[in-house]
Parts: structure tokens; sequence; C-alpha cells
């Protein structure tokens, strides 16, 4: 008897070590690894003073603990911090991260015909609800979170630059739909989503199909129309529940159920505004109809920083500071007195805001080559905004004015494990991102430019650019200059420099550098592979369909041609005055 | 004996807290009063003053006659030059960020109240030409356009302080080729918009106010039923395209509407008539000169060009002889620029009258000042030089109507907005400045040899308010 129940004691405790499948809440594929100590570092928490040496333990994706004396636990990962400062994961506040790729409108337009300033972008497909009432682009109900495809080159970027948090929603129509904050990481949308629905997101930009509205007075008279339609809604609703006998039920309409969130001031409105006249317009709109509103783009919210405080409204400011793209010849064309200052103030405007005190947070607006980002972080800095205020304009102002700072934002107990770890200040120029984690995990960083690979590319190409209409003879030259792997492009797209392109193993290069075509400026993401001396990969200028490219590298420094030497024959004709009838046939 | 002290000493500063904000606190910067001294005043409906003074105090016409006591005021001593009413231009479409809706032939919603750019510089130019006041409109590609805006010209301010308190709102309305799209093909892939025939031009306004008449009708039983206390009502649904064309017919906002020919501009009375409103003014109406009397009838003013004609096959009758026949026959005629390149030469548009048709010089200044003031419903606030009107005025070198004379200095609501001097004085300052932006890190020049993207041109200029945004721009 005791051998029976020792051995069913024996399988008792055998079964206690069988895994039960539990359902996973946090992450799907579990690292091996996922307690680590980030030891011996400068931690800059945000939520009080800079620890000067400190600890960071990282537990099943929260911050477990985080200070001076702090000691690593017995089964983590130890990450020795000496030399590392630690901060907070930075949050980008208003990108399209994880968003389709936008497709050109099935009706070709003429590029720019009309309405355009700012920093408008061509209007391309807007995402479509199913069975919506609307025609795309007047959808609130579209849901970002709908749309998110985990990974891809542009997120790969973002985490480069040490951003771990960003806000996306799409980029096109009118209602462009409601947006979802996401975490950098994760192996499906679901596990991306920090908080969704955010915010409901309009652009100011009239639809290019030719169908109404294509002017900007339209789009305001469409958006007003939708609102009063949706407060009609809400009323005609609320009677009906009330006493559904003896009324026609009010129809369905998700578009406009879609709205009224945002007419109850429960979930805000981010309004895409530049230009001060912009920035007015859209607080007029939300004073209309009480909407809570948040100005997204803020070129010029200097201007009406006294207003914004007034009325408590937040601007995510973008960092794609307005740049010369090309040089000017002597005989070009001077550019306008505003366009000059225009350069010259944008990167002041965070510490207007700041003197101001309109809460604000800093997004990447668009921006395609993340060195610019960091770039035009410390010209913020240069101009008067301090490295504090820089720092929380990354992390903990825009949690909060998203709605999340009760878990993100700052190193604390208990707060979601999406730090930004650095060799040197994050706002130095010469600082390294050393690592990234998100959600508690580490994350893979692309290796900076250098060795082999760079010396691979540095040389002098000529690209032939597919772009859709024809090729484009692009001459590109690529140089390592320090840390750094700089070049320029001239030709068919115009001249401009790259400030930051990077190379990878297996021969991989990517850059990004604004592209003149048809008219217009915007910045165009090439990413391509190296074989010897043949390149090829693809294009993808913003709000166009990507294109390809393929290029030769130049071998030695060129050769001139020679100019083709006539035949002899006609040589001898020309110059001796003969009888020129010879040369017919020639 | 110390508390009666200190009580005394309560009351004093309490009253002094009182009077001490009045004391300091300015608030507002009011404008200066001005005197202007020894200058030949045209007052357009009293006649030519020569030598008289004009007083202004708070922004108003405060005094006008000879040797007059400034008091504290600045003194503009004008001696040899004239004094004009501010131009009032009836059509224009300056300081807008678009003017065409052109996906819909009734766009009756959009308002061009919600797209106006104070920071235009054609504002300062149409200073410079001594205009003061726009009646800034929708474009013509609709039958049935937008609302419109009248403003004040007061460039610098924020855009809230332009708004012309008072004037009457106003909706377009257009009639002949351009609402029927004749120059234009449509994009490739869509079919052309309905109409394309002046008669379904005539259809679409008829249809827009039978629509707006049942509209009326659904708001009239709503507010009925609500009056006899009817149970789960819910309200029609607020429209905002029909809801302008109720005004209209209740008289509550003026029509302005674009048209060419003679046959258009009855038919459109006829129509009208039919709904039981009026058209306040026919814009350009360069065959009104056939149908005056209809016009003047119908109680119409008319906004033209001078001598506009022949740029399109609806313009070929237009003769210079327009305003004057016009004037002859009892109709109210201004001058318009619709365009911000004759709106600076605004006075030449209207010496044109004067010389084709021999209108006198009164009916010539009226032309544009107060026959447009009129056609917008300011005329008790500016149009003429009288006492208590608003301070929107130009001191011109010369008698407007030569074509010699220029503005020295325009004020509106009695503040100077454009002076010649300063403007000479200020310009050495932006050369400097702009010498100084260049040399700014952001903006010196990357290496490289191509030429920087030039500006994109907001919109060609001098055009017949035809652009359409989804069509071909003209160059």
């Amino acid at each position: 008897m005791p051998a029976i129940r020792l051995r069913i004691l024996a399988a008792l405790v055998a079964s206690a070590f069988v895994v039960i499948p539990t359902p996973n809440f946090v992450t799907a594929q579990r690292s091996a690894v996922d307690t680590y100590a980030i030891t011996n570092a400068r931690v800059v928490t945000v939520a009080g003073p800079v620890i000067d040496r400190g600890t960071v333990v990282i537990r099943d994706g929260l911050i477990a603990a985080a200070g001076a004396n702090v000691t690593a636990p017995a089964d983590a990962r130890i990450i020795d911090g000496t030399g590392l400062t630690v901060y907070p994961g930075l949050i980008d506040s208003s990108t399209a991260l994880g968003m389709p790729q936008p497709s050109p409108t099935p009706t070709p337009s003429p590029g720019g015909a009309g309405a355009g300033f700012g920093q408008l972008r061509p209007q391309t497909s807007p995402l479509s609800a199913l069975n919506s009432a609307q025609p795309p682009g007047l959808q609130p109900e579209v849901l970002a979170e709908d749309f998110i495809k985990p990974g891809g080159e542009q997120i790969e970027a973002a985490r480069n630059a040490g951003i771990t948090t960003a806000l996306t929603a799409p980029r096109q129509g009118i209602w462009m739909g409601q947006s979802a904050l996401i975490n950098l990481a994760g192996d499906t949308s679901q596990q991306m989503i920090v908080r969704s629905p955010v915010a409901l997101h309009v652009g100011f930009t009239p639809l290019r199909t030719g169908t109404y509205p294509n002017s900007l007075m339209g789009v305001f008279a469409s958006l007003r129309q939708m609102l009063l339609d949706a407060q009609r809604y809400r009323q005609a609703l609320q009677t009906y529940e009330r006493s559904p006998r003896g009324m026609r039920r009010p129809n369905q309409d998700r578009s406009l159920a879609a709205l009224l969130p945002v007419l109850d001031g429960a979930m805000p409105v981010v309004m895409y505004a530049d230009r001060e006249r912009e920035i007015a317009r859209a607080l007029d709109f939300a004073q209309e109809f009480k909407l809570r509103a948040i100005i997204a783009g803020g070129l010029e919210a200097g201007r009406v920083a006294d207003r914004l405080r007034e009325s408590k409204v937040p601007v995510l400011l973008s960092l794609n500071f307005p740049r010369r793209t090309t040089a000017a010849l002597p005989e070009a064309d001077a550019e306008p007195i505003r366009v000059l200052r225009e350069r010259v103030e944008a990167p002041k405007t965070a510490a207007k805001l700041v003197a101001a005190r309109v809460p604000f947070a800093f997004q990447s607006g668009a921006l395609t080559n993340m060195a610019d980002f960091s770039a035009n972080l410390i010209r913020a800095i240069e101009n008067g905004l301090s490295r504090d205020d820089a720092l929380r304009a990354l992390t903990i102002w825009p949690a909060q004015i998203l709605g999340v700072a009760d878990r993100l934002g700052t190193i604390e107990a208990g707060k979601i494990a999406n730090l930004t770890i650095t060799r040197g200040d994050l706002f130095d120029r010469n600082h390294r991102i050393s690592y990234v984690f998100i959600d508690g995990r580490s994350i893979d960083l692309r290796p900076e430019a250098g060795g082999a690979q760079a010396g691979a590319a540095t040389g002098t190409w000529t690209l032939n650019v597919n772009l859709g209409s024809g090729d484009i003879a692009v001459s590109l030259v690529l140089q390592q200059e320090g840390e750094r792997l700089r070049g320029s492009i001239q030709g068919g797209l115009g001249s401009s420099e790259i400030a930051n392109a990077s190379t990878g193993a297996g021969g991989d290069l990517r850059f990004t550098v604004p592209a003149t075509f048809e008219g217009q400026t915007a910045d165009a993401s090439f990413a391509g592979k190296i074989t010897g001396d043949d390149m090829q990969g693809t294009v993808n200028v913003v709000g166009r369909a990507p294109g390809s490219f393929t290029g030769t590298k130049a071998g030695a420094p060129a050769q001139p041609v020679a100019s083709p030497t006539p035949p002899a024959e006609f040589r001898a004709a020309v110059s001796s005055n003969a009888d020129l009838s010879k040369l017919k046939g020639m | 004996m110390m508390r009666r002290l200190f009580i005394h000493f309560l009351t004093c500063s309490i009253i002094a807290g009182f009077l001490l904000p009045e004391t300091f606190a300015q608030g507002r910067v009011s404008t200066p009063d001005t005197l202007i001294r020894n200058v030949t005043v045209l007052t357009v409906t009293h006649g030519t003053l020569p030598n008289a003074d004009v007083l202004i105090r708070n922004g108003k016409i405060a005094k006008v006659g000879k040797n007059l006591n400034g008091g504290n005021a600045r003194v503009i001593d004008a001696t040899g030059k004239y004094l004009m009413p501010g131009i009032v231009d009836c059509h224009s479409h300056s300081m807008l960020d678009a003017i065409n809706e052109g996906s819909l032939s009734v766009t009756s919603m959009t308002r061009m109240n919600d797209v106006l750019n104070p920071n235009d510089v054609d504002l300062y130019r149409a200073l410079a030409g001594g205009v003061t006041a726009l009646n800034l409109l929708h474009g013509s590609a609709n039958a049935i356009g937008g609302q419109n805006t009248v403003v004040k010209i007061k460039y610098g301010r924020p855009v809230e302080e332009f708004s012309f308190p008072g004037a009457m709102p106003g909706i377009k309305f257009a009639l002949g080729e351009n609402p029927k799209r004749s120059s234009f093909s449509p994009q490739p892939g869509q079919q052309r918009r309905y109409p394309a025939t002046r008669m379904g031009v005539e259809e679409v306004i008829r249809e827009a106010f039978t629509r707006a008449r049942d509209y009326k009708k659904t708001w009239d039983e709503y507010r009925a039923g609500l009056a006899r206390r009817d149970q789960n009502l819910i309200p029609p649904r607020r429209d905002l395209q029909l809801g302008p064309l109720v005004e209209v017919m209740e008289g509550k906002r003026y029509v302005h509407a674009h048209c060419y020919r003679a046959d258009e501009i009855l038919m459109l009375i006829n129509l009208a008539n039919e709904f039981g409103f009026k058209i306040k003014t026919f814009q350009h109406t360069l065959e009104g000169y056939k149908v005056a009397k209809e016009i003047a009838q119908h109680g119409a003013g008319a906004s033209i060009f001078a001598d506009n004609w022949a740029y399109k096959i609806e313009a070929y009758d237009a003769i210079p002889y327009n305003a004057a026949i016009m004037t002859r026959a009892g109709v109210n005629v201004s001058i318009n620029s619709d365009s911000d390149e004759r709106a600076r030469r605004l006075n030449i548009e209207a010496a044109k009258a004067m010389r084709y048709g021999d209108l006198s010089e009164e009916e010539t200044l009226k032309l544009i000042t107060w026959n447009p003031a009129w056609q917008l419903g300011i005329h008790d606030r500016v149009g003429s030089i009288e006492v208590g009107k608003d301070a929107d005025l130009a001191i011109w070198n010369g008698h407007p109507l030569s074509v010699y004379s220029r503005v020295e200095t325009t004020f509106v609501d009695g503040e100077i907005f454009f002076d010649r001097q300063q403007d000479l004085a200020r310009r050495a300052d932006i050369l400097k400045e702009r010498a100084q932006l260049e040399q700014a890190e952001p903006n010196r020049p990357s290496s490289g040899g191509a030429s920087p993207p030039t500006p994109r041109r907001r919109r060609p200029t001098n055009h017949d308010d035809d652009i359409w945004e989804g069509g071909i721009e003209r160059p």
C-alpha cells in the first residue's frame, strides 16, 4: 500500500510541474529572459530628481523597481549601465506608423491645383470603413486599430531613434479616423495597442477625387453639417429609446454614432493646423461645437499661444521644421521673406509654448528621416527650450495629453517597461542609442553606419528611379564623414543633401532625402541592396505609391568622354571649303 | 482717534482702488484723433468743399468745415491734396484661401468666412489704391454659390477685426458660361457636372428654391407642433444648404448674381419674382444696358467692369457706355474689380465711365463709393464724407479721377493703414532684415547646383472669378 501511495504521491507531485497553458495576457511569445536589471546607470525618471547611479529592474513587461539603492534580483539578466543613461521610452505623439501605405487616388488630378498651403500633401485614397453612409474620407468611424500592421521599416527607424510608443492614425481623408496609441514592438497589432481609440483626427484638406467637398470651405461646411446631424441623431436616439412605440425608428448611422463621444467631450479631436489662421479656424470650429481640441502641427502656434492657453488646447508640436532643400543659383528667384522668417522661427516655437504655459508634446510630423528628429530636437533646445522640458515633451507630457500618464511616461514602479538607454545625453549631438526596451523586451537595433558595408556604399552612383511615369536619372554621392555616412543627390529629383544614410548586413543601404518631383518636394526613402557595383531597391515618396530604382557605381573618377570625332572626310571638306556636296549622305 | 483715522484711510484706499484701474489701465489703444487740414473734400453726397478741414474722432468723422479746432488731434497738412471716401469694392476674391467649391452646382452651405487669410499682401496693395472695404464673394463656378463676407481692410489686425459691422449677409449666384462650365472639360473618367446649358442653370436655381420652400414648411410645421406641445417631436434636419435660401426668400440675405446676357438677367428677375424675393445686385452684367429699365424696375443694383469686353463669348456685346446708360435709367451702378490687380486702380476704372457717357463728377465718384456701399447695405456707415460716418478715407495727391493721382494715406476707422511715406521709409529696413535672414543657418543654401523651387503662386490674378478647384488651372 505505501508503495502505491508513494507512486500516487509522486504522480501528483509530477503533475504539479506540468505546465497548464494559461491565457496569454501579456505576450504570446515569451522570450527566454523577461527579467532585466540595468545597473550602475544614470537614471532619469522624469518623476523626480535624476539618479546619478542607480538600477532599474524590469520584470514581466513592467518596471519592477528603479532607484539608487535597488539591488538586482538573482534571476535578472544584468546589463552593465556604466556610462549609460536610462530614460523613459520616448513617445511620438502623432504618426502614421503601422498604417497601410497610401495608394494614389484612382482619378488623376493635376498635381497641386488650387488650394494648397502649409504642409499639404497630395491626397491619396482614404481608408474605408464597412457599410458606411458616408464616402471614404468622411468616415469618423474608421479605427486605426483595425488597420495596424506590426513591424516594417518605419517602425524600425522610429525605434532606432529611441521612440518606443507612438500615436498612430491614418493620414488621409477629412475625418481621418480614430487614433490608437501603440508600443512599437509586438508580433500582432493586439500586442502593440496601449490604448484605442484615443482621439478623432481631422485634417482640413479637401478630397481630390472631384466629389464634394473639394475646397476648403466645402470641408468646413461638410464637417459642420455632419456634427449638426450627429446632434440631431443623438436627440432622435434618446427620444426613440424613451418610448419607441408610435415613432419611426431613426436610421442607424455608424458615422454619426462615432461623432457622439466627440460632441460629448469624452473623446478629444486632433486637428491638423500649422499656420496661425489655420489654428484659429480650428479653434473657432471647436468652439462652435464645444469640442475638446488638440492642435497637431503647430508651426505658428507661438503666435496664438495665449488663445491656446485660455482655451486649454494642447499642441502636438511637429519637429518637421521647414528647411531649404536645394541650393540657390545666383539667378534664382528670391524666396519670399515670409518663407525665410518661417525657417528661422520654427525652432523657437517650443520655447514660446513653455513660456506661455501651453501644454505640448513633440511629434515627428511625417518626418521619414529620424536623424532630423534628433537634430531638430537639439535645434529647439538651442532656441530656448530647456533640456528638462524637451525630455518632458517626449515622455510625461504626451502621456498626460493622450490619457496614459498612469501607465507610461516616467520610470516608476508599476509602469510599462518602455526604456530608452543612451550612451551620452539624449540631447547631445553624438549620443548613441544603446538599448531600447518595449514592454520589457530588448529590441534589436540597427547597427550604426560604418565598416565594410559603408565602404561598399561610398562613391558615386548613377540611379534610375521609377515613380510610375518613366525613368528619372539621379546621381548619388555617398561619403563617410566620421561616424556618419553622408551624401547628396542631384539630377531628376532635384539637389538635396543626405544627412544620415545607414548600411546593414548583406549590403543593405537606406537613406531618406527630400526629392522634388512633379513640382512638389517631399521626403523620399530609399531602401536598397548593394551587390558589387550594382544596387537596386524601392523608394517611397511621401504621399505616393512606392517606386523602384536601380543603380550602378561609377568606376574610377569619370574620364571626360571624348566628343565624337567627325569622320576624316568631313573634317577635310569643312576645313578646306571643298565641294560641300560631298557632305551629303554623311 | 486712531480708529477713525484708520477707517478714513481704509475708505480712501478702497475708493482709490476703484479709481486707479481707470487711470492706469488704458485697455485697447484708442486711435488718436486726427485733423486733416486744408484739403479739397470730395463728400460725394454734398458736393466738393475746397480748402476744408476734416476732424476724425474715435474712428468717426466728427466735423467737416473750415478752420476747425482739432484740440489734441494730430494734424495732417493736406494742402493741395484731395480727400475722398474709401473705395468700396463690390466684387473681390482677395484674402481667400479658396474661391470655388466646384463639385456641386448648389453650394449655399459654404461660407467665405471660413477661409479668410488676413495676411494676403493684396490687401495692402488695395489700401494703396484707396480701397477700404471689400465684398468677398464665392466664385462663379456654381449656379448657387457660397455665402459672402464684407470686410474692412484692417491689414495687420487679427481676422476677427476685419468683419464689417452691420453688413447684410449675402450669397453668390452665377448664370451663363461659368456655371455651365463652357470652357472646362471634365476630368478623365468623370462625368460632366449638370448643368451644361443655360436652361439647366435656371432649373438648378428653381429646384433649389423649391426644396427650400418645402424645407421652410417643415420647420414652420415643427414650430407649430411645439406650440401645440405635441409629444416626441424631433426637429427637422437642419440643412445648411437650404437655410440660406430660406433667408433669401425672407429678405434677410442679399443675392449677388453674376450674369452677362440680357436674356439671363430677365430670367433671373422673373424667377426671383416667382419665389417672392429680389436680387440685390447683378454682377458684371455687361449687357445690362439692354435691360436697364427692367433692372431699375426690379430695384436691383448693377456692379460692372468699366470697359472689359470680348474675353468670352457672353462678353462680346459689352460697351463702355454701360455704366452711364444704366445710371440714366435709374439703376444703382457700381464698378468693381474682381481682381487684385484692378482693385488698385478703381479710380481710373470709374473715370472711364465719365469719359464714355458723360457722367458728372459726382455720379462718377459714386460708382466706387456710395453706390457699392448701398449695394452691400453699409451706406449708413461708409460711402461718403458726412459727419457721423466711419472715418474710412483716402488722401490723394491729385484729383482721384486723374490718371496721374496716387494715394498718400488711407484711413480705416480713423486709423492709418497705408501711408506712402512710411512705406518708402520701411523699405530699407526690410532689405536689411532680408539680408540678415539669408545669413541665418536654416536659410543658407546647401551644396549642389539647382535652383530652389519657386514659391507656388496662390492662384492666377486678373481673372473673371473663374477658378475651379478641381479643374484645369489656367496659367
